[in-house]
């Protein structure tokens, strides 16, 4: 594999890096952008660097090397305990959460062509919430929360859907049939929440707000198997995503399947959503902040699959993070933690003149 | 993994239980504790407890162990007002609704004692650091927690005391019996919602003690099997916590807020209760949430104080 | 449409005769069926004057103010959404989904955490927090180019409440006493209010009527378009402060009284213009009657559903909203305002 700036004598594009390489015989090559690359490195980082201070930091405070001891099972018992079994588990939960939930926005957005389009807004969290805390009550039908939770979060897509299917997908007015859908489930959860006792309500709690003390390791599994291929069909439909964010018309030419390419990526949203929300509850926000930096950092260009999931990833560990160390030993459930922090951005987003909403 | 973690809190443990012996002479006898998660064997006197539960934090007391770890109680920063003096500054290791691990593993206990509700993932992560005590979830009954205390107690190697509190218990609620003809008199336990009143069941620590000091609790039909309480009463449903005597409880301790805001009510002012001056202002604390021996003492100072009217 | 229209323009006083009759039978339901032990039939004693104290106590004290109130509040919604449904010239536009109820709830969310007690809520708050969520809603529409496309206002709104949601579950976190409190008042309820809170509302509910009367021809001529308004005389900027006040100002006071309850802004107005066509002022007039009807229709459900207790009022507007919401969006052209 090597790295020149042009091959045959045809130069790269501005802005594009053309990595050529002969494999297996046959010669491939690849244009990559610059901006975008580094983007990722940068957020790449930034994610590593967090991760080793979620693995350091918390009531017992480990160096950096004692953590990553701690890590390999070399150090003092209690570190290894306190790093493989508590705070592994958990960072792997928020990064693997936060990816999702932000590469589920990012789809979504792009897909409806407004970025305060995502599974959070039309009513997918509060399906899966509904459901939860109806388990977490003792109405479920004898399913832990997380399965209940992916259970709702299908039943709200499912009816959302069969209620907009006749007006499409364009024009997005299936959000709207989304927020009622939504408005519905955020009216049950709020009535099961007022008839149960306060220490039931009290451990149904953090299926509304989004935590990742109460993460199962059953769903972070199922989370963890969903988001691998997930990822791949997010960056084949990267492509075709790009130039959807135009017009159907210039797709259909380029001989793209506008419609083929829509539903799926709204059916690879959804699902993404669903099985986060199944690990950490409601925490829909990551979902719009998490594309709205990976769009910042990264180029214009093209959609931002992979700098949204980093984005993601790095803002739900960050948050994690601080929710930990804010109160301590109290945790603050890093739902609370994202809406202090997303508020201003998002009254920002709504209220700058200059915005874009498409 | 389990032994290696565990070894250097037996080695305290053995040095802190042969300590024990040459001084008073003790022998710390190996005992079998039947759990919610199965029997669990512990050896060796416990010093280092971590209660995860306020009846936890109770028996503890009773038993005379300090706890280096507790819960801060519902609604509030730090442990059950009735507890505080005696738990000192016992380090904070999460709410009820949320513990910290991590913060329990920070002080490195020997013993934990956790509620009934304790969930299997948590018990799974708290039982590696310590044998984790999970009384067996029995649903609603007043006496659930003597079974609670009298564990705990076994776990703790201190059953003495623990019993002789929960005899102490019952003999003063007996006293409090034989100065009413006993189930003549009604009581209710209800605590008042911005939206009306709840019903607290009949079957909960603070209804139990009610019975057993000669009232009979009534919960005027509307707790549903299994609940703790019922939903919040329509108003002109509220003849239905009329009896002799009404104990009224807010979350919050200030029990006089509760009637002040119940006394606004002119559906309230209607009951027989209010009428006669019957109703007493709790700690709605105490009385909800709760349990234990040292708080079972606290709310028979209540229906004392609520005989002497 | 047209045929409709002229209709509706004929038919104005009839319809309004004809709905206030209905308001009448629904009150009087609301008066004899209850969740407690007094049946129709006592309740009716009651009504010619009889029926022992008890009855006279539940009929007279609880379910006459509760009523009442239920009037006033649902009048207030029902014409705050058709206000702001004009205002916005966006069918889809609602006080519960812009947020304007989130802002009100999330104040007294925090005036709770302060101090105040639920009982003593001060109207003002409730007020000032839909004031400024109206504000932010409209100004975000207004900058976004939004308030042309119905689905973005409500992407905004929905936004809106979300934030505005989250920050009320931060302060149930902060504050357990306000959220044994908050978890009972963040679903709209008609259960245990009294004459008294429905006093401390009416001046607001005055002022904000004189301020309707001023705006609704104006906004009837915004209708047409901005340019024409401007050419009748009217100031549209002007215009649409007041409609922001008087909203804030209607829907405030329902708030302080009953808790956020969604929907009956949208339902409204939508049903008013499907009986009387899309003039604003013939709309803003059925409102009168069809936000009560609606209001005191809910509250009575929700007494009977769980009898002995009750079902919050919130919680029935919203499964009774949300269809509505999507038959206007199903509607292949949304209609105009």
């Amino acid at each position: 594999m090597t790295c020149s700036a042009d091959r045959d004598g045809v130069p790269a594009p501005a802005g594009f890096r053309r990595l050529g390489g002969v494999v297996c015989g046959r010669e491939y090559s690849l244009l990559i952008d610059r901006r975008a690359a580094l983007a990722n490195l940068l957020l790449l980082a930034a994610v590593l660097l967090v991760a080793v201070l979620a693995l350091s930091l918390c009531s017992i405070t480990l160096s950096p090397r004692q953590a990553l001891a701690g890590l390999f099972g070399t150090g003092e018992a209690i570190h290894v305990f306190v790093v493989q079994e508590l705070r592994l588990v958990r960072l792997m939960a928020g990064l693997a959460t936060g990816a999702a939930f932000s590469l589920a926005g990012c789809l979504m957005q792009t897909v409806a062509r407004n970025r305060l389009a995502t599974p959070g807004i039309i009513g997918i969290d509060n399906g899966a919430t509904a459901f939860a805390v109806a388990s977490v009550v003792g109405l479920g039908v004898g399913l832990a929360p997380p399965p209940m939770a992916l259970a709702g979060a299908a039943t709200a897509t499912v009816v959302t859907f069969a209620l907009a299917c006749d007006v499409g997908t364009r024009g997005y007015r299936f959000i709207v049939a989304g927020i009622g859908v939504g408005a519905v489930f955020g009216a049950l959860t709020q009535l099961l929440m007022m008839r149960v006792a306060i220490d039931v309500a009290n451990a149904a709690y953090p299926w509304t707000v989004g935590s990742l003390n109460a993460r199962n390791s059953e769903a972070l599994r199922w989370l963890l198997i969903g988001l691998l291929p997930g990822f791949a069909v997010a960056l084949r439909l990267a492509r075709a995503l790009t130039i959807l964010r135009f017009s159907d018309a210039i797709a259909r030419g380029l001989g793209y399947r506008a419609s083929a390419c829509r539903h799926a990526a709204l059916a690879l949203s959804v699902t993404l959503t669903a099985l986060a929300v199944a690990v950490a509850g409601p925490v829909g926000l990551v979902a719009l902040i998490g594309p709205e930096m990976a769009r910042r950092l990264s180029s214009p260009r093209g959609v931002p699959l992979t700098a949204a999931m980093l984005a993601g990833a790095l803002l739900m560990t960050l948050a994690d993070l601080v929710g930990r160390l804010l109160l301590a030993p109290i945790e603050v459930p890093v739902g609370i933690v994202t809406a202090i922090v997303g508020a201003p951005l998002l009254l920002w987003m709504l209220l700058r003149p200059e915005a874009r909403l498409t | 993994m389990r032994s290696s973690l565990k070894f250097p809190f037996k080695c305290s443990l053995l040095l802190g239980a042969g300590l024990c012996l040459a001084v008073t002479a003790a022998v710390a006898q190996a005992r079998t504790v039947a759990t919610a998660h199965g029997e669990i064997d512990i050896d060796g006197r416990p010093e280092r407890v971590v209660t995860l539960y306020e009846g936890a934090l109770d028996a503890a007391l009773v038993a005379g162990v300090t706890p280096l770890g507790a819960v801060a109680t519902r609604g509030g920063k730090g442990v059950a007002a009735y507890l505080q003096s005696q738990a000192g500054d016992v380090a904070i290791v999460g709410t009820a609704r949320e513990t910290n691990i991590e913060a329990v593993a920070a002080l490195g206990p020997d013993l934990i004692l956790a509620a009934p509700s304790l969930s299997d993932e948590q018990y799974q992560l708290l039982s590696r650091l310590a044998p984790t005590i999970v009384p067996a979830d029995t649903g609603f009954r007043p006496d659930a927690w003597k079974e609670q205390a009298r564990l705990y107690a076994r776990a703790l190697d201190r059953e003495a005391p623990v019993s002789a509190a929960i005899e102490a218990v019952e003999q003063r609620a007996d006293a409090l019996a034989e100065q009413q003809p006993a189930g003549e008199t009604t009581a209710t336990l209800a605590r008042w919602m911005p939206h009306g009143p709840m019903i607290m069941s009949t079957r909960l620590f603070s209804t139990g003690l009610l019975a057993a000091s000669g009232y009979a609790v009534r919960d005027g039909g509307a707790v549903r099997e299994g609940r703790p309480h019922s939903d919040p009463l329509s108003l002109e449903n509220l003849a239905r916590i009329d009896s002799d005597r009404l104990f009224l409880a807010t979350l919050n301790d200030d029990g006089d807020k509760a009637l002040a805001a119940a006394r606004r009510s002119p559906a309230f002012e209607r009951l027989q209760v209010v009428d006669d001056g019957h109703v007493v202002a709790v700690d709605g604390q105490l009385w909800t949430s709760a349990s234990g021996p040292l708080a079972a003492q606290r709310v028979l100072d209540d229906i004392e104080q609520a005989l002497a009217q | 449409m047209t045929e409709r229209t002229a209709a509706g323009r004929v038919a104005l006083p009839r319809l309004m005769l004809m709905l206030l009759a209905v308001l009448g039978l629904v009150m009087l339901t609301s008066l004899l069926f209850g969740a407690g032990s007094v049946g129709p039939e006592a309740a009716w004693r009651v009504l010619a004057g009889g029926g022992s104290g008890d009855e006279r106590f539940t009929v007279l004290s609880l379910r006459l103010p509760r009523a009442l109130v239920g009037l006033a509040v649902g009048a207030a919604l029902g014409i705050a959404g058709g206000l702001i449904q004009a205002a916005a010239r966006n069918p889809l536009a609602e006080p519960g989904l812009l947020g304007v109820s989130a802002g009100s709830a999330l104040a007294v969310a925090v005036a709770l955490v302060l101090g105040a007690s639920a009982a003593t809520l001060r109207v003002s708050v409730a007020q000032l927090g839909a004031l400024v969520g109206c504000l932010l809603v409209l100004a975000a529409a207004r900058l976004n180019g939004a308030g042309s496309d119905p689905v973005r206002l409500v992407l905004a709104g929905a936004v809106l409440s979300g934030l505005l949601g989250a920050l009320t579950s931060l302060l149930l976190l902060a504050d357990q006493r306000s959220a044994d409190e908050i978890r009972f008042w963040i679903v709209g309820s008609l259960a245990g209010r009294r004459l008294q809170e429905l006093k401390a509302i009416l001046p607001s509910l005055a002022v904000a009527g004189v301020l309707v009367m001023l705006i609704a021809r104006p906004l009837a001529a915004m209708a047409l378009g901005e340019r024409i308004a401007t050419g009748l005389g009217h100031h549209p900027g002007l215009i649409r402060l007041l409609t922001v006040l008087a909203v804030a100002l209607l829907v405030g006071a329902a708030t302080a009284v009953a808790g956020p309850i969604a929907f009956i802004g949208l339902v409204v107005p939508f049903a008013a213009r499907a009986l009387a066509g899309p003039d604003v002022r013939r709309t803003l007039w059925l409102a009168l009657p069809l936000g009560p009807i609606l209001t005191v229709g809910a509250d009575i459900l929700s007494r009977l559903l769980i009898a002995p207790s009750e079902m919050p009022l919130g919680v029935i507007t919203a499964l009774i909203g949300a269809p509505v919401l999507i038959a206007v969006v199903r509607a292949h052209r949304l209609p105009a305002v």
